[in-house]
């Protein structure tokens, strides 16, 4: 990954505020990310992994004031700050979006071949005839089989994987440079889950997109990333090369997280490895380390300040942990 | 004093215009004996067709009865009535509803087919067709209303019935091995009433105007009780010479049937997020300002 | 070891959305369930594993087959006999959100099944309530908050509290865990072999997550389209799975170790589950199935043994199979 990173986020902090309460989703979280590049963000529900990537670009309910400080550079442009109106044009066209649940994002009113002709006539300013040819090459690209049938269907014709295969057509109508997924494959069968991913990395390297891949599941990661940002209570724990967090995880929180998989050598009828504990509830930022609580290494030290995000012992592995760090410093 | 810090918050979240108007209505039904300034029937000839005055604010009627006591009285009729017929229709709706909805089955198409047939008679017919073989009275007018509007409420209630019993917690009610008469009465009933009571304030303008309609057709509230609908009745005749007698009694009218349907809207769009005021905005941001000071290390 | 649940040749279908057809989400399924036994149900999405759990706790009327619990065919009782026989057999839902009423503290909730479960005395049941509460690992502190304040993993906690105040035999738990956390999904699965062990719980273990299920249970069954196509101890289906649907269903899990994932090519299973409304003739797998032939399409296959326990229902399993997949 010799390329300069097409995205760069640093010191990106979101405040969410809505008519009842105020909470610090994502505090502090930096990462980078180049072209044809793949960062898998991980973390439980409530880690702030997917307000980090739809805040920013102004996707959020209605009702909730998000408050961003920090930078995002995506393509030398500061989106932080930006105005509605270069954030809705960067929406679509320059960032492809795929969500959990295809059959809410997609118009259940319309026939799907529409849907993805509508995005390509929006960003590419193309004619409605053009649009639908693009369309039909889109749907053939995302391997549906008949086509041209698909593109006359509407949403709940479909099954669960052919209506994801759809919202990737749409994703990527406007040929975008980066492709956001949250959690794509989450709500569908583990059969169907492998085909998606594998038709998402073809993608990719066919189009040249950077893509950032929102998952808890780790098997998911180990196939699609190339690099991994975990997150715990709104910031990252922890960033590296996929092969190396998952073989040798630095932060207590990873090594828990990967841990807890089962394992093929597990006995049948052996107990379960997890965490203890619960994960913090969102509001205001934790004092120290969020994860000193579960911790079984932690120290007195560990609820100071806010460990710093700093370089491990492993090539190209940062992690935020002040016991790790003070390791680390041994080493070197 | 717990409950009422809760309940005026619910209030202050209404339209202030409704509150205004549903309150005032509310306020004059159930005071109007101590507040009318006169006997509302109490009839003078002599100043028949009088004017505004300092002793009768509103004005006089053609018998002499004073025009501001006889609207606040009609208040308590309507508001009255309107309960009543509320009432009674909810308590054969929510009955017949939550039947259907929780027997399923041939209970429930029977069911709702009634239900079809009663929602497909307008409203105004049922009753006209009620009064006309019960004879007109008050409590037959009550009785007309209630069969007319009972269909919408059941038609409802089983809705809510329906989703409810398909609820997992009521499922692992029925896994439990809980009795019919425990699922029945102690979860489903309450719930649906709940849910119920919140569509019968959007009904209860209708069920006014309803209410004014037979007495203006002479099939409700019988002379003298003071009624707005019976009122518009009376001054009719004199439209042209005095419409002050009109005016005033459709005006309140109109006000109550639109401070209702306020008041339904309200509640019916409670679930939509409240937009944030810029006055929140800047409480919540003195939150996180004082946030961001403790988490930059 | 004798079975305490008996499920024979259970068919539970709903009508289609379509007029006059029907679809059969459970189509002739016969399982059964030992004593003190965790036993896996697995298959995906649409498969029947759960319309089969909801048909066994009554949640669903089957159109035939039995349902026999120690004994007992729940199918002769009625009225409160069945709901007292059905009571031994509780079911642990998915979404620990919407099982319980937001509007009950946790007092309250296990409270109202020991009241079901006919326990008179107040004092009896403020005992058995902190007994329930110390058996699923909660505080007794909870007791007074309300579910809604709650986190998943608690309330799912809770859940099985108030299932087990009515002191079952058999959990139908349908994916217990897929709802929760990753970091408490291990606490919860942990839990459910605790009370195997202290209470003598059996468990049916519905989910679609195959490692989980592998590890739980002692034995499991695959279902695809509303039949069971291979069932065994789970050693021997996760070691030598028989029947080439769950062949490539354990090649499609992918392995959180990068390395071998990369290594790994998996089959990938061609095309989506067909309607159940019209399922494929003969074997249902056959439209999916890299080494079917002609004669899939004529009869539905016969369930083989492929080892003592171990039975799937294909025409390639156990010998033939080894031999079809070298020729392809």
């Amino acid at each position: 990954m010799s390329s300069e990173p097409i995205l760069r986020v640093k010191d990106l902090t979101i405040d969410l505020l809505t008519a009842h309460t105020v909470v610090r989703p994502v505090d502090g979280v930096a990462y980078e990310l180049s072209r044809r590049e793949t960062l898998a963000i991980v973390g439980e529900s409530g880690s702030g992994k997917t307000v980090t990537c739809f805040a920013p670009l102004g996707l959020m309910p209605v009702g909730v004031q998000a408050d961003i400080s920090g930078s995002i550079l995506f393509d030398s442009r500061q989106l932080v700050g930006s105005d509605n109106e270069t954030l809705r044009s960067l929406r679509g066209k320059s960032i492809g979006f795929i969500f959990q649940d295809p059959m809410s994002a997609l118009n259940p009113a319309r026939r799907v071949g529409r849907q993805i002709a509508e995005v390509a006539e929006l960003h590419l300013g193309m004619t409605a005839r053009a649009a639908e040819t693009r369309a039909l090459e889109l749907i053939k690209m995302v391997g549906m089989s008949d086509p041209e049938i698909r593109l006359k269907q509407y949403p709940h014709e479909l099954s669960g994987g052919l209506r994801q295969r759809v919202m990737i057509a749409i994703a990527i109508a406007a040929e975008p440079t980066l492709l956001v997924a949250d959690e794509p494959t989450t709500a569908l069968d583990v059969t169907v889950q492998a085909q998606i991913l594998r038709l998402l990395k073809e993608i990719q390297s066919r189009m040249d997109m950077a893509m950032i891949l929102i998952t808890h599941d780790m098997g998911v990661v180990a196939g699609a990333a190339d690099r991994v940002m975990v997150m715990y209570a709104g910031r990252h724990v922890e960033t590296g090369p996929t092969e190396r967090v998952l073989s040798q995880p630095q932060h207590p929180y990873t090594m828990g997280l990967i841990d807890a998989i089962p394992r093929k050598q597990d006995a049948i009828g052996s107990r379960f490895r997890g965490l203890p504990g619960i994960p913090p509830i969102l509001g205001a930022p934790i004092t120290g380390c969020a994860f000193m609580a579960r911790c079984g290494y932690a120290v007195d030290a560990c609820g100071e300040r806010r460990p710093p995000f700093l370089p491990t012992a492993v090539p190209g592995v940062s992690a935020a942990c002040p016991v790790l760090n003070i390791r680390a410093k041994e080493c070197a | 004093m717990q409950p009422v810090r809760p309940l005026l918050k619910a209030i202050g979240a209404f339209p202030r215009s409704a509150v205004f108007t549903i309150g005032a209505f509310v306020l004059l039904g159930l005071l109007a004996p101590y507040i009318a300034p006169h006997d509302p029937n109490a009839q003078d000839l002599l100043i028949a067709g009088q004017g505004p005055t300092l002793a009768h604010p509103f004005g006089v009627d053609h018998l002499g009865r004073d025009t501001l006591s006889r609207l606040i009285v009609a208040a308590r009729t309507s508001l009255v009535g309107v309960c009543l017929v509320l009432v009674c229709a909810h308590a054969i709706g929510i009955a017949i509803g939550t039947i259907a909805g929780y027997r399923r089955g041939w209970t429930d198409e029977l069911l709702m087919r009634i239900v079809d047939v009663g929602q497909a008679i307008p409203s105004l017919i049922v009753s006209l067709a009620v009064i006309g073989i019960a004879g007109v009275s008050y409590w037959n007018m009550i009785l007309a209303l209630a069969l007319a509007w009972w269909p919408g409420s059941a038609r409802i209630s089983r809705a809510v019935a329906v989703n409810t019993m398909n609820k997992p917690h009521m499922e692992a009610l029925r896994v439990l091995g809980a009795s019919p008469v425990r699922i029945y009465f102690v979860h489903l009933l309450p719930t649906t009433i709940g849910a119920v009571l919140v569509y019968a304030t959007a009904d209860a303008g209708a069920v006014a105007l309803a209410i004014a309609t037979l007495s203006f057709l002479g099939l409700g509230i019988q002379p003298p009780t003071p009624e707005w609908g019976q009122m518009l009745v009376d001054a009719l005749p004199y439209l042209e010479s005095d419409p002050r007698q009109v005016i005033l009694p459709g005006l309140t009218l109109t006000l109550a049937v639109i401070g209702f349907n306020i008041l339904g809207e309200a509640v019916a769009l409670n679930r939509v997020p409240k937009p944030l005021t810029s006055r929140m905005l800047a409480a919540r941001r003195r939150v996180t300002a004082f946030w961001a000071k403790e988490a930059r290390p | 070891m004798s079975a305490i649940l008996e499920v024979e040749h259970l068919v539970t279908s709903f009508p289609s959305a379509k007029r006059g057809q029907t679809i059969k989400a459970v189509n002739d399924v016969s399982i059964h369930l030992n004593q003190g036994e965790i036993v896996g149900l697995v298959g995906e999405s649409g498969c029947g594993k759960s319309t089969l759990g909801r048909s066994i706790v009554g949640l669903e009327k089957p159109q035939s087959g039995r349902v026999v619990f120690d004994g007992v065919d729940l199918g002769s009782l009625s009225g409160r006999r069945l709901r007292e026989a059905r009571r031994a057999v509780q079911y642990v839902f998915q979404d620990p959100y919407a099982s319980l009423n937001d509007r009950q503290t946790v007092g309250e909730a296990i409270n109202e099944a020991l009241i079901i479960a006919g326990l008179r005395s107040q004092t009896e049941r403020e005992g058995r309530i902190a007994e329930l509460l110390n058996q699923v690992g909660l505080a007794t502190t909870v007791r007074d908050r309300f579910t809604r304040e709650l986190s998943g993993g608690q309330r799912q906690r809770i859940a099985i509290a108030r299932s087990l105040a009515v002191e079952p035999r058999v959990l139908i738990c349908d994916e217990p865990v897929s709802a929760l956390d990753l970091s408490i999904r291990a606490q919860v699965m942990n839990l459910f072999l605790d009370l195997r062990e202290k209470l003598g719980v059996s468990c049916l273990f519905i989910a679609h997550d195959l490692a989980l299920v592998r590890q739980a249970a002692s034995r499991v069954y695959v279902m695809y389209l509303g039949k069971v196509v291979e069932s065994g101890s789970s050693e021997e289906v996760y070691r030598n799975p028989s029947h080439p649907y769950t062949q490539l269903l354990l090649a499609s899990v992918p392995e959180a170790d990068p390395a071998t994932e990369r290594r790994r090519n998996p089959p990938l299973i061609t095309g989506e589950i067909p309607s159940p409304t019209n399922p494929p003739s003969g074997c249902f797998f056959r439209t999916r199935c890299p080494l079917s032939v002609e004669a899939c399409a004529e009869a539905e296959p016969v369930s083989q043994e492929v080892s003592s326990m171990h039975k799937a229902a294909c025409r390639f399993a156990g010998g033939l199979f080894a031999k079809r997949v070298s020729a392809a």
